[in-house]
């Protein structure tokens, strides 16, 4: 079955062309395809288009806070720190919230969440508190001019996840979406470091 | 930084195209109905889409409303959903001989696994658990030492599409019977390495499991049953 036969030709990849039955398959199938892609791309425009924020009730935006008493926060922490900096127009910190939350929950004994709010409204905050972050055990804070992650030893991007050993010696720096590895890792670093 | 998955896939991109190329050479996929290469790589981007829907979904984010989500797999990628949704994918475009195809595609797949497994040397994702072996491994500035658990994935599933091809090769197995045992030899191997793995919930152990039976149904009926009825 396997030896004393022609091999099958390889040809270029035509992935991106999307005709991906190159033997029998066909322009036909391909422009079948390219429809269905155009008809799901435009369903999910109109769907994102049509959704609103939800009424935020209940839920008080962030405390402002400074770059000092953020400093001082940590400082004076006699427990590990996991501290996100978030924004609710921020589309990859939407993505990683439900893992942070799912993380604070776990963690809750060992670890403290603390999320840090740049550059947003107190409205869009409390928008996004109420739908990722009701129940999870992290303190947020707001910082409206964005300056506290820099001067952390940051940058002006977010997200950002900190991770402080007790007294605020930084342990490790994420930047970007933080994956579950990488949280789980950093998070046993400061546990068992 | 956030390109570095980019980097993993293009390993493991190219880890299953040299396998592919090797094999090519050697007899492989004389009998499949379509390009090994484009049926595998449409399979795996379109089981990573529906993986991460399901993510998604999951976590309770409306991938309507927030498509551009989608795209941002670090976030999380349901191993099960990706599995079977590429599973399903290639069934459909290899429909006409599923079970060469499968064989065809069964080294190259794992050859694609060790490659991402590797490719946590770009993503700086290699360490896991902490252990005190010798060969394990700390992160800079860390006094804590781990396994070193992405390299023992790249090396366990190396090992196995090395077999597979060399089999395949020069030992002409029953149809049916090299995607089975790949199966089988991925899913033991992810068992195996999950308990050295940080995770939040221990891993999708109860899919490895799954997937580690439906090999063994697949090596029982394509090693026995089928050549005993052909008999």
């Amino acid at each position: 079955m396997w030896g004393g036969q022609p091999a099958a030709p390889h040809s270029f990849p035509h992935i991106l062309l999307l005709t991906v039955c190159p033997v029998d398959g066909t322009a036909e199938y391909a422009v079948v395809v390219s429809k269905l892609v155009i008809t799901t791309l435009v369903f999910a425009l109109i769907a994102a288009a049509c959704s609103s924020a939800a009424p935020v009730e209940g839920v008080d935006p962030p405390a402002p806070i400074t770059s000092e008493e953020m400093q001082n926060l940590l400082a004076d922490s006699t427990e590990p720190i996991v501290l996100n900096v978030w924004a609710s127009w921020c589309t990859p910190c939407r993505s990683e919230a439900p893992l942070l939350s799912k993380a604070a929950a776990q963690f809750e004994d060992d670890v403290r969440f603390v999320g840090l709010d740049v550059r947003d409204t107190p409205n869009g905050a409390a928008a996004f508190i109420a739908e990722f972050y009701l129940d999870a055990p992290i303190e947020h804070y707001a910082d409206q001019p964005g300056s506290i992650p820099t001067d952390l030893g940051g940058n002006r991007g977010v997200p950002l996840t900190f991770f402080y050993r007790p007294g605020g010696e930084l342990s490790y720096l994420h930047i970007g979406v933080i994956d579950e590895r990488t949280l789980v890792l950093q998070i046993d670093e400061l546990v068992n470091g | 930084m956030e390109f570095t998955l980019l980097g993993a896939a293009a390993i493991a991109g190219g880890a299953a195209y040299l396998m592919l190329w090797w094999e090519a050479r050697h007899g492989n996929a004389a009998r499949c109905t379509g390009n090994l290469w484009e049926i595998g790589v449409v399979s795996a981007v379109a089981g990573i889409f529906i993986g991460r829907i399901i993510a998604m979904l999951v976590d309770g984010t409306n991938p309507i409303a927030h498509p551009a989500d989608i795209i941002l797999v670090r976030s999380g990628v349901s191993t099960a959903g990706a599995s079977i949704g590429a599973a399903a994918v290639f069934l459909w475009q290899s429909r006409k001989e599923p079970v060469y195809t499968a064989d065809g595609l069964s080294a190259a797949a794992l050859a694609g696994l060790a490659g991402w497994s590797a490719g946590c040397l770009v993503r700086g994702t290699c360490l896991g658990t902490a252990s005190d072996l010798p060969w394990a491994l700390s992160q800079a500035g860390s006094t804590v030492t781990r396994h070193p658990v992405g390299i023992y994935g790249a090396v366990l599933f190396g090992i196995a599409a090395l077999a597979i091809a060399w089999w395949k090769a020069y030992r002409r197995p029953p149809a049916g019977m090299p995607a089975s045992l790949a199966v089988v030899a991925a899913a033991a191997i992810r068992l195996a390495i999950e308990p050295f793995r940080p995770s939040l919930s221990g891993g999708p152990v109860w899919f490895y499991s799954a997937s580690l039976l439906i090999g063994i149904v697949g090596i029982v009926w394509f090693g026995v049953v089928v050549p005993r009825r052909a008999r």
